[in-house]
């Protein structure tokens, strides 16, 4: 062979190769075209090897027509390559196309219970002020429940809580969280800071405002130097907590056989902001819990020595803040469970 | 209470607008829960005045008036009433009136004759109880004044609280107006004429009982006329919300919302010998009360008597024998205390609360039993004539002085977290009628507390008053009492608002955690938590009770026991405490099937209630109820029914996340779960403690059927947690994740069909030795070439250890242990 007929070979197989790297179609074709052409065994190769038959003057110049030849043949495999993927590419998308408006896959979507989010968010409040969460039984102790909270048998104020008794002998359903109190003095030593959450029972007849099953939180603080100036103070920041920032509240005069003196506490009506509605029977108040001193002889049922230690109490119905917080006009909607109510409090 | 401002007035000026004593009022401690325009139902009634007053032509029982209203033409109405005359001024309704329960009056005819409006009786007004005649007003009312402007009245709704019966009264709301505006109290002058033969000739009283009745005051007024009050008594009374009967009871009600002094009059004809003996009632004696219901009175029942038999029940309600009828003439009041105790168990007892018996059983003082008496008579002379008796019967005649109450100012001020000068609480408590003292004597003690545990220290050096409290302020016992008197009276509004600086106490755990961290993983698993009522019906006891005894998880309590009954029950649907959270879940279900609901997913974390012997025992539970999809349906997906496998994978997450390993064993038929669909699981920690346990199943079919749910399955468990009733979360003890290689081996086992894969897995682990890591099932397959009794369950075990991949040879040597322990322990051979 000699140099003329090489190149002439060499340009032959590039010509030959650039027309059939133009006429493939798939990616794969002309990979296999190229391991046909620039393979260990490939058409070039077979070729270059001639270059060996020749004298070694020519080789040089062979081998500058041989890389020109190896280079224009690379770029032609390599643009056909980009073109080829591109197109693949642009098919598997056409093909791959869905309708991304539809809905996605449902995935089932828990919620928790207002009531027990309510009694936790309360407790999450005044756990910033220290206080601690306990709890007692709700088969109580006429002892606990009255007695022991300065409600002998047949004191007047047992008309405020309509009791439901069972059949064993001494025994009632809390009608409050309030005998927490005694417990908590019991097991504990001042300072004390506590939080009563749970159920409570009534005999009372079921309506929109009633309910004979519903929850309170209690709260108890004893030390030897805590006020009523404290109590108001905690309580602001309560209903700030609970009802937003420059809610105004209002702090009156109540009535517990365990508390003196007694407190009721009300906040700006939460629908009407204070100037009068249905909602807060025109008051533009709304009254969210009760509270007072701890009553002497409370303390003393709870082992504490009245002249050295004083605090306060207070109790909410949790409903009731329910009510405020997610607009509930109805009691019910909470034990009644009806899902479709219950799933909005995601 | 209810009470009409216009006789509130009669005894307290009030300068301050409705709204704005309501709200002081409330501010003080005497919440207003409403305030009503009274006669606002009035509208267009006028006062007019009759010209002529002729029988109508056609109709002999009406007759055809003319009326001036003031202005315009002379009105003709008809009008069916025969106590009208000309010159009379009378209610006139115009044509477009409104009267109470909604009556419109419209122009209309009558008998052919046209009438524009009507004129009104008491009763169709609603002020007095008056339907027979025409309301007569006063002659000096302005002709053709709105009705609503001369006897409209603003009516308070007072919450009294239990301790202030002296409130329960115009007069004691009065002194509480007065405690805010300083007023003077106008007391009535009661200023009783008396004549002919002394009351101490007529009546005799002898108590027999004297603790249960501190004083008994008689009066007796002779020659009285039963007859309608004056409109104005029945208007108050109306107002205030009690219904007029007769100027003689109507006295005696008068004068109980007057002064809160109960009073009961009787017919004295009808009292033998004049002898009144006050007394218990004997076993077997019956009384017709004034209700006319015959009432068998027990033995504790305080009665006032005769010595033929009783009168009336004391202080609750009289008998119909000795009732104020339209003969009576003679009348014999009876003001009278009454033990609290005794009266509210004998209200109790006999479903009887009346006005009386409510202001009776928050206690009375003494010398009201005077005053009332002596009003009552008066007022019975003046409203329905007669002589009023010379003298009175009184039982007890001595009426206590004012107690004395020892008080701290620092203390108060200690308590209030006030500032107050001595001074200042002086002047705030002379402002409720509570005088003070400085002579202190030199043994006076201070009272911290009273009642059921009663304490007292001496005065010491401290600064001490003695506070002069007011006969009728029988709340005021203690220290604590006057500085409420001194913070109500100043205003709580005043009281400082500060945050505690006291010390605080030391760290606890918090016993809601582990609660709340089950209710975030469940809800984060898609369930919906319910909160169902402990309440329940008996039916719920017999068709849910778990039948086998319980097994809690470690440090909760079990159940056991049998259901607590309430013995007063609002319904039978809620007459006993439930045992476990199934039955309430179900219920849960049910109703969201008939709203239509199909798939649920729901969970409750309550209480499971039951007695032994006389211990009440109460134990937490998480209950979870599944039905309908697993997996929702889509447009591209059908829906995937729930099943066991869902529950039990939720029971399996719920152990994973408190760092348990669950444990499933097939559960004996209860009759509440599916025989073949029965798991109980249990979840222990590294240690083996048994953390969780609990039953997971598919409710019987019986049951759906029994229950009425409408569903093909529904899936239920009931786990005992530990920590559930107070723990905290346990912590997390990692290991860091490994970094050799793994070995991987596929086991199948052919073992007989009836053994439980659990077992299969068991005998694995047991002998997998020290490089075993995990063991997964990941098919089961039964069928040829196996023979009938048999399955396959494959198996995927991984290898590793923490210094090293395992050689080959170690973990063929660990596989053939496996194989040979398998042959051994289950009979099972490894299928190639």
């Amino acid at each position: 062979m000699d140099l003329a007929g090489l190149t002439r070979d060499l340009e032959a197989l590039r010509d030959e190769v650039v027309s059939a790297v133009a006429g493939t179609q798939e990616v794969s074709a002309l990979a296999a075209l190229e391991v046909d052409v620039l393979g260990k065994k490939g058409r070039l190769g077979v070729v270059l090897r001639g270059i060996g038959g020749l004298p070694t003057d020519d080789r040089p110049r062979v081998g500058a027509v041989a890389n020109a030849v190896r280079v224009a043949v690379e770029e032609v495999f390599q643009a056909r390559g980009v073109e080829l993927r591109a197109k693949e590419l642009e098919a598997r998308f056409r093909a791959e196309t869905v309708d991304v408006t539809t809905p996605g896959r449902p995935i089932r979507r828990g919620s928790l219970h207002p009531i027990v989010e309510t009694a936790g968010r309360i407790a999450e409040i005044f756990s910033q002020f220290g206080f601690v969460v306990h709890e007692g039984p709700e088969v109580e102790d006429d002892l606990t429940n009255f007695q022991m909270l300065n409600i002998p048998p047949d004191h007047p104020a047992r008309d405020l809580w309509d009791t439901l008794y069972v059949d064993i002998d001494g025994k009632l359903l809390r009608t409050h969280t309030s005998p927490g109190q005694i417990r908590v003095m019991h097991a504990s030593t001042p300072p004390i800071r506590a939080l009563l959450p749970g159920r409570c029972f009534r005999y009372e007849a079921i309506d929109a405002s009633h309910a004979s099953e519903f929850f309170q939180v209690e709260g108890l603080m004893i030390d030897e130097g805590t006020t009523l100036g404290d109590l108001r103070g905690l309580l602001d920041q309560f209903a700030q907590a609970m009802f937003g920032q420059g809610k105004r509240t209002r702090f009156r005069p109540g009535y517990y056989p365990f508390t003196e003196p007694s407190v009721a506490f009300d906040v700006e009506c939460v629908v009407c902001g204070g100037s009068g509605c249905p909602a807060c029977s025109r008051s533009g108040w709304m009254t969210i819990l009760g509270a007072g001193m701890v009553h002497p002889v409370v303390l003393q049922y709870g082992g504490l020595d009245p002249e050295r230690y004083q605090g306060f109490a207070f109790g909410m119905g949790v409903e009731r803040i329910a009510n405020l917080r997610h607009s509930v006009g109805d009691l019910r909607l909470y034990m009644e469970n009806d899902l479709r109510f219950l799933e909005q409090f995601r | 209470m209810r009470v009409p401002l216009s006789w509130l007035r009669e005894y307290v000026d009030i300068q301050l607008t409705p709204e704005q004593l309501a709200e002081r009022l409330t501010l003080l401690g005497m919440e207003v829960k409403g305030v009503e325009r009274w006669g606002a139902e009035w509208r267009n009634v006028v006062v007019g005045e009759l010209l002529t007053v002729e029988p109508h032509p056609r109709a002999d029982r009406l007759h055809l008036t003319t009326v001036s209203i003031g202005s315009g033409e002379p009105l003709q109405i008809v009008c069916g009433a025969h106590n009208i005359a000309p010159g009379q001024r009378v209610p006139v309704a115009l044509p477009g009136a409104v009267l109470p329960g909604d009556r419109r009056i419209e122009r209309t005819e009558k008998m052919g004759i046209a009438s524009a409006g009507m004129l009104c009786s008491g009763d169709e007004l609603r002020i007095t109880s008056d339907g027979e005649g025409i309301l007569i007003l006063p002659a000096d009312m302005p002709l053709g004044a709105a009705l609503v402007d001369l006897l409209g009245d603003v009516v308070l709704d007072v919450d009294v609280k239990p301790n202030r019966g002296d409130a329960l009264s115009m007069l004691g709301l009065a002194r509480e107006v007065a405690a805010v505006t300083g007023a003077p109290v106008r007391w009535p002058e009661i200023d009783v004429i008396e004549s002919g033969r002394p009351v101490g000739e007529r009546l005799t009283v002898t108590v027999r009982d004297p603790d249960l009745c501190a004083r008994f005051v008689g009066r007796w007024v002779s020659g009285v006329r039963i007859a309608p009050s004056p409109d104005q008594v029945q208007m108050r009374l109306l107002a205030a919300g009690m219904r007029p009967v007769s100027n003689v009871v109507d006295a005696s009600n008068y004068v109980m919302l007057e002064m809160g002094k109960p009073i009961h009059t009787f017919d004295a004809a009808a009292i033998h010998d004049g002898r009144i003996v006050v007394r218990r009632a004997v076993a077997g004696e019956r009384i017709e009360t004034l209700d006319h219901v015959e009432r068998h009175l027990a033995d504790d029942t305080l009665l006032i008597a005769d010595p033929r038999g009783p009168l009336a029940i004391a202080g609750i309600m009289g008998g119909a024998g000795s009732e104020i009828g339209d003969a009576t003439t003679e009348v014999i009041v009876e003001s009278a205390v009454f033990d609290p105790i005794s009266i509210r168990r004998t209200g109790q007892r006999y479903a009887l609360r009346s006005e009386a018996s409510l202001r009776f059983e928050k206690g009375q003082e003494l010398r009201l039993a005077r005053i009332g008496a002596d009003r009552t008579a008066q007022l019975v002379a003046a409203w329905a004539g007669g002589a009023v008796a010379p003298g009175r019967v009184d039982t007890n005649p001595e009426e206590p002085r004012e107690a004395r109450v020892a008080f701290r100012p620092s203390r108060v001020n200690r308590l209030l977290g006030t500032a107050l000068s001595t001074a200042e609480q002086r002047d705030l408590l002379r402002l409720v009628g509570v005088a003070t003292e400085e002579a202190v004597p030199a043994s006076t003690t201070i009272v911290i507390a009273a009642g059921t545990r009663p304490l007292s220290v001496p005065a010491g050096t401290t600064e001490t008053l003695l506070a002069v409290v007011p006969t009728w302020r029988r709340d005021i016992l203690i220290e604590a009492d006057i500085a409420e008197e001194v913070a109500r009276v100043r205003g709580y509004e005043l009281v400082p608002a500060m945050l505690p600086r006291t010390p605080t106490p030391a760290w606890r755990p918090d016993p809601l955690e582990l609660r709340d961290a089950v209710r975030a993983t469940l809800a984060g698993a898609g369930l919906t938590e319910v909160v169902t009522l402990a309440l329940v019906s008996p039916r719920h006891g017999e068709v849910f009770g778990w039948s086998s005894a319980d097994i809690a998880a470690r440090g909760e309590t079990a159940a056991e026991g049998s259901p607590i009954t309430v013995t007063n029950p609002l319904s039978s649907e809620h007459a006993i405490l439930r045992q476990g959270l199934v039955g309430s879940l179900a219920d849960v279900v049910s109703a969201n099937l008939r709203h239509g609901l199909q798939d649920m997913a729901i969970f409750e974390i309550g209480k499971g209630y039951g007695r032994s012997g006389e211990q009440a025992i109460e134990w937490w539970r998480a209950g979870l109820a599944l039905t309908g999809a697993g997996d929702p349906a889509a447009w591209n997906r059908p829906a995937r029914p729930v099943d066991l496998d869902d529950a039990k994978g939720l029971a399996e997450m719920l152990c994973r996340s408190l760092g348990l390993e669950p444990s499933w064993t097939a559960l004996a038929d209860e009759g509440v779960l599916h025989p073949g669909r029965a798991a109980r699981l249990a979840g222990r920690d590294a240690l083996g403690a048994l953390c969780l346990a609990g039953r997971v199943g598919e409710l019987h079919p019986r049951l759906l059927e029994a229950w009425e749910l409408r569903t093909d399955r529904l899936v239920v468990a009931e786990l005992s947690v530990a920590g559930l009733s107070g723990g905290a979360l346990p912590g997390v003890r990692s290991t860091p994740p490994p970094r050799f290689q793994a070995s991987e081996r596929d086991l199948a086992i052919v073992v007989a069909r009836e053994i439980p894969a659990a077992v299969v897995e068991a005998a694995i682990r047991s002998a997998g030795g020290e490089l075993l890591r995990t063991v997964t099932l990941f098919d089961i397959y039964q069928g040829a070439p196996l023979s009938a009794g048999e399955r396959s369950l494959a198996y995927r075990l991984v290898y590793s250890a923490g210094d090293r991949t395992p050689t080959e040879q170690e973990v063929e040597a660990a596989v053939a242990a496996v194989t040979a322990s398998i042959a051994a322990v289950v009979g099972g051979r490894i299928r190639s």
